[in-house]
């Protein structure tokens, strides 16, 4: 068996090892590579505890043996192979299931709530113990979208966007349990697919069906907008009196072809949309031009954004991740796939502490947990749903949340390591 | 060393030839009376000759000498002629001979003619012209001095002539200018004439052929034939040569002279076959023909071959009934004890003849077989990689369905779908999630739905049993579901009414409430209904053999029906609105008709060589046409090309049962009932001059084949390439 001259190191304080090259055999895989380490660790420190590690040659998680890793990414085994461990993420535990009476479309979570939107017409408010706090009713179609809008202390305003076109703008007060619908945001020729709140808290965006993006006020306030209300169609009157006072956009954006699937806001002065024209769209949201349009192949179903690596993943309609590079001036370069899903890729959410890490949701009933310097394997592969996975998303409180068409939102507690945190 | 040797001798023979002549002369001047050809004189003068030639030859090797020529003439000639000039020509000599002869008959004949003369009256004038002579009354002085008087008769030309005329001895007489006389030649002497005139020596005793006597002898010696020490010139250069070369050397270096060009060493030949062509399909080489082999003989031809070989009764009696030509051996395999048991091979004549008739007829000319690569003729088509993007993937199964589901159609917007099942529900599916939105009941199994394609109108058809509903779905934009609602209900009735084929009800209540709003009863089973592409008009098909009311047309917003065709010309299987233009297509079970509706009348009748068609889908263009048919057929028509199909596709199993074109893409699909939708690049060109591009690109699989049945109709979303495919199996699926 051949041996490979090999040097391990790592950021960790914690854990590093002299830094003297060891032979290794070459066809040792992970495991073993982690008892080494944890052979040495023990002889170093007599009370070291078995820890799993994961490997990094050269940026690249080792999946396979390392020679074949090597063979694979053409490294020369020549030469002394450095090898950075970090310690092993802890696959997510299960933790809460949420039954729902319905598809659930979206879910978002800040760190006291989760608000998911369903196909039975109405939006609920949990607790991330998985209590179901309140029910948010009132369109008269399927719940597209959620988001949640800003907490001023007890008092939440939320926001819900249906096929019924509009979007309803929520107060909640979460002490008293009592929810009032503030605004009905009215213009969208379509199902309102998507809506996303800008950093200021301050306005929101929401793309449509109708291939229109549009953007709105965040604010509540109490007097009602100048709106065009023919006379004629009291049904209607009824309804915005019901559900609160009715809102105009303050802008349209329109440019895409086909319906806008998915819309974030990159900044407080851009917004990103993805549709079914296969372009993903950065807008001026201050002039509501288009920047930079990324052309892909398929149609888009979501994309997300993280501010640490400032990369663009897109979930399209075959069974890619890929990962984009929003300030690229050619605009469409495809900087990385991760390819492993079988199924269409319904959602995706960067993780909010980390810069490496993203989940997808898929058609093939999985949510899978990605490193991006893994990209044929993930991480972990979560088999809880049994039906369509829709939508997916990650909180600051160590939360990950996968919604479906199973009717089950399930919460998933996972365990970062401290100095993998924002690395 | 040889050089100097003949050198030598050729001054000893030089010597010896002086010595000779003088001594001749002394012997002629002894022996007066002798003849000149005396034999001893000749003998020694042969030797003498023998001894001059020898050396005449060997010396003229080495150097034009011109010794040896005097010395021969000196032998033959007088002293007086000795110094004449060397002359090679015959006659001359033959002169020459004669006058010395004459000479010497004179210094014979005399006593005979002239008795008183003394007897040599040779003249001793010399060699003068005798004209000289010519005024005195002599001619010249003999020996003794005295005066050779010239014949006293001078003969004249006749006494010439005379003489001629009657002297016998004429012929022989000969005139003497020197004495004046005529001369009459002795018999030796006209024979030595006759002799030399013939080339033959003049001595009839000489014998040229003599044994030759080698002078020097071929042996090798290995000392020099003198003792004689080598020139100290044969030793040092000669400067005369080198001067030469110099010369030479020098002409050669200013150009004067060109080296010879050095000789062609290889061999020259002529290439007789230069100017044949090589590539001559019938060049010689290519077109040898060698003669047929015959077969070696194998062991059944042995005389005593192993037993395996040797035919059994059955076969025996099998090869004896068969034909000649059908025989596998000619012969029948016979077991002898010993060689010497072999008779005489019986058939020799006729192998031998048929052997001659296999050359005789063995064709001489090579057939010319045409090389073709068998891949060679199919036709290049693109590779389905580089046609992307089509349907590749099964993405999404829409459940629900408790039955087959007969018909689908999605909303111009791409948003949703519509399902009509046998299970008496229609359904309505969010496309990019596959969530049944809406179900509703209807009252007999589905039979076709139909999604207004009309972007501005919501408005479904659905038709089972003998009706036609028309649903509003409620999907969609607000806007336009309350206009379409508007629409329908703006409707005034005229105030004649006129009699109509079927009766249209207006949906109130609950039925309302579920989206019904227009309800047509048809008289008969409706089988298909399809909107026009501005979606106001809706066709709708009753299939009936025995009746004229097959095909009824529909306006929405007058609630009117029309029937637009007076006659009956077969069993209509469906029908279709021209996208573009006001034409009507018509399938019945052989032929597509198609019509103009403002005209009225049949533009053209479409073959399409199946026997039964069951679905038929206009490109959007509007100048093409896919059928699909029972008998697993799809047939493509380019209407400005012929009314007979321009590509016919066998590639499905089974009957097909559904075909669609997409809108925008390239694509079209077909659907049969082994369970696969084929997917095929139909690419049309505005150009006329081309003919459509159609490639298959993909089988798609994934429909359970239940009660024989497969998939049952195809429909392509409106703006993505992806295709719906409804089964028998109760589910709908996308492929993406």
């Amino acid at each position: 068996m051949s041996q490979l001259q090999t040097r391990f190191f790592t950021d960790n304080k914690k854990y590093s090892v002299d830094d003297v090259p060891f032979s290794i055999p070459a066809a040792s895989e992970v495991q073993e590579l982690s008892n080494v380490i944890n052979k040495l660790l023990e002889a170093k420190n007599g009370s070291h505890s078995q820890i799993e590690f994961d490997f990094l040659v050269r940026g690249q998680f080792l999946r396979t043996s390392l020679s074949n890793h090597m063979e694979a990414e053409g490294i020369s085994t020549e030469d002394v192979v450095e090898i950075e461990y970090v310690e092993r993420f802890t696959a997510p535990q299960p933790e809460e299931c949420m039954m729902h009476d319905d598809w659930i479309s979206s879910v978002e979570a800040d760190s006291e709530w989760i608000l998911t939107g369903s196909y039975d017409k109405t939006a609920r408010i949990w607790s991330l113990e998985g209590k179901a706090v309140m029910t948010v009713a009132g369109h008269t179609d399927v719940v597209k979208d959620v988001a949640w809008v800003r907490r001023d202390g007890l008092t939440s305003l939320l926001l819900t966007a249906s096929l019924d076109q509009t979007i309803l703008l929520w107060e909640w007060n979460s002490e008293r349990n009592k929810l009032k619908a503030r605004h009905c945001c009215r213009g969208h020729a379509g199902s309102v697919d998507t809506i996303a709140t800008d950093p200021t808290r301050t306005k929101f965006c929401s793309g449509s069906w109708d291939k229109m993006l549009k953007i709105w006020s965040a604010v509540a306030t109490e007097e009602e907008e100048e709106v065009e209300e023919p006379p004629s169609r009291p049904r209607k009157k009824q309804k915005t009196e019901q559900l609160g006072l009715t809102r105009t956009p303050l802008m349209t954006l329109s440019g895409h072809n086909e319906a806008v699937s998915s819309v974030l806001w990159l900044d407080s002065e851009e917004i990103c949309s993805a549709s079914w024209d296969h372009t993903i769209r950065l807008w001026d949201a201050e002039t509501g031009s288009v920047k930079t349009t990324l052309t892909g192949s398929k149609v888009f179903n979501h994309i997300s954004y993280s501010p640490l690596c400032r990369r663009l993943a897109s979930g399209s309609t075959d069974r890619h991740v890929r990962l984009w590079d929003p300030r690229s001036k050619d605009g469409s370069l495809v900087l990385l796939s991760l390819t492993s899903h079988s199924g269409w890729v319904t959602a995706v959410k960067w993780a909010p502490s980390h810069e490496h890490q993203l989940v997808s949701g898929s058609l093939d009933n999985l949510v899978k947990l990605w490193d991006t310097r893994s990209c044929k394997t993930p991480l972990y592969d979560v088999s809880a749903h049994e039906d369509k996975v829709l939508c997916v998303d990650w909180t600051d409180s160590r939360l990950m949340l996968s919604g479906g068409a199973d009717n089950k939102l399930y919460t998933y507690r996972y365990t970062a390591c401290e100095t993998d945190a924002g690395a | 060393m040889r050089t100097v040797n003949l050198e030598s001798q050729k001054n000893g023979t030089m010597s010896k030839a002086k010595e000779k002549s003088a001594k001749k002369r002394v012997v002629e001047e002894d022996d007066d009376q002798l003849p000149i050809f005396d034999k001893d004189v000749t003998e020694k003068k042969a030797g003498e000759e023998d001894d001059a030639d020898l050396s005449d030859s060997e010396e003229s090797v080495f150097s034009g000498l011109e010794d040896s020529e005097s010395d021969s003439h000196d032998e033959e000639e007088d002293a007086e002629e000795g110094d004449d000039e060397e002359d090679d020509d015959d006659a001359v000599i033959l002169d020459e001979i004669l006058t010395k002869s004459s000479g010497v008959e004179t210094a014979t004949e005399p006593p005979a003619t002239d008795k008183n003369t003394p007897t040599d009256i040779r003249n001793t004038v010399g060699n003068i012209p005798m004209e000289w002579y010519q005024d005195y009354p002599h001619i010249g002085y003999n020996l003794d001095g005295k005066k050779i008087f010239k014949p006293i008769r001078n003969k004249d030309e006749l006494d010439e002539f005379l003489d001629k005329m009657e002297n016998p001895d004429y012929w022989r007489t000969v005139h003497d200018k020197t004495t004046a006389s005529d001369i009459r030649l002795s018999d030796e002497q006209v024979d030595l004439v006759h002799r030399l005139q013939k080339g033959q020596f003049g001595d009839v005793n000489f014998n040229e052929y003599e044994p030759s006597v080698d002078f020097f002898t071929n042996e090798v010696m290995i000392h020099p034939v003198t003792n004689r020490p080598q020139d100290k010139r044969s030793f040092i250069p000669s400067l005369i040569e080198k001067e030469k070369v110099s010369k030479l050397v020098h002409a050669i270096k200013m150009g004067w002279i060109k080296p010879r060009k050095p000789k062609e060493t290889t061999p020259q030949y002529y290439d007789l076959w230069a100017k044949e062509d090589p590539n001559a399909i019938l060049g010689r080489h290519k077109m040898h023909v060698p003669a047929p082999k015959m077969r070696l003989p194998g062991h059944e031809e042995s005389y005593n071959p192993p037993p395996e070989y040797l035919l059994t009764e059955e076969e025996r009696m099998a090869w004896e009934q068969q034909d000649a030509e059908d025989r596998k051996l000619p012969f029948l395999p016979q077991k002898h004890s010993c060689l010497r048991a072999v008779p005489a091979f019986s058939r020799f004549i006729h192998e031998r003849f048929e052997r001659c008739l296999d050359l005789y007829l063995c064709p001489r000319q090579r057939k010319m077989r045409v090389n073709v690569n068998p891949e060679d003729l199919i036709p290049k088509l693109p590779k389905p990689k580089d046609l992307q993007p089509f349907p590749t993937t099964m993405s999404l199964v829409y459940i629900g369905h408790s039955s087959l589901v007969r018909s689908i159609s999605a909303s111009p917007t791409g948003q949703w779908l519509v399902s009509g099942s046998d299970d008496c529900t229609v359904r309505f599916w969010e496309v990019n999630t596959g969530r049944c939105m809406k179900t509703l009941e209807v009252g007999g199994a589905v039979k076709s739905v139909a999604w207004n394609p009309n972007p501005a109108v919501c408005l479904v058809a659905v038709c089972f049993e003998s009706t036609v509903l028309l649903l509003n779905p409620g999907l969609g934009d607000r806007l336009v579901v309350s206009s379409t609602d508007q629409l329908i209900t703006s409707y005034e009735p005229p105030e004649e009414d006129k009699e109509q084929a079927v009766t249209w009800a207006l949906s109130e209540g609950p039925e309302h409430d579920n989206g019904h709003r227009l309800t047509l009863t048809h008289p008969k089973a409706v089988k298909q209904v399809v909107w026009h592409g501005k979606g106001d008009y809706l066709a709708s098909v009753m299939p009936d053999n025995s009746s004229n009311l097959q095909v009824l047309i529909h306006q929405v917003s007058k609630r009117r029906t029309q029937n637009p065709f007076r006659k009956n010309k077969g069993l209509v299987q469906c029908v279709s609105f021209h996208p573009l233009r006001p034409y009507f297509f018509v399938a019945t079970q052989r032929y597509v008709r198609v019509y103009n509706l403002i005209k009225q009348e049949l533009t053209k009748k479409l073959m399409t060589n199946c026997k039964w068609i069951s679905s038929m889908a206009i490109h959007p263009g509007g100048d093409n046409l896919i059928c699909g048919s029972y008998d697993c057929r799809l047939a493509w028509f380019d209407l400005d090309l012929s009314t007979k199909p321009y590509k016919m596709l066998r590639h499905h199993k089974k009957a097909l049962r559904g075909v669609a074109y997409h809108k925008h893409y390239p694509l079209f699909a077909s659907g049969a009932d082994d369970g696969s939708v084929i997917i095929c690049h139909g690419m049309v060109y505005n150009d006329l001059l081309q003919n459509p591009l159609i490639v298959p690109v993909k089988v798609l699989k994934g429909h359970q084949i239940t009660h024989d049945l497969g998939v049952l109709d195809v429909t392509f979303h409106p703006t993505q390439p992806w295709v719906f495919s409804s089964g028998a199996d109760a589910t709908i699926r996308l492929f993406t």
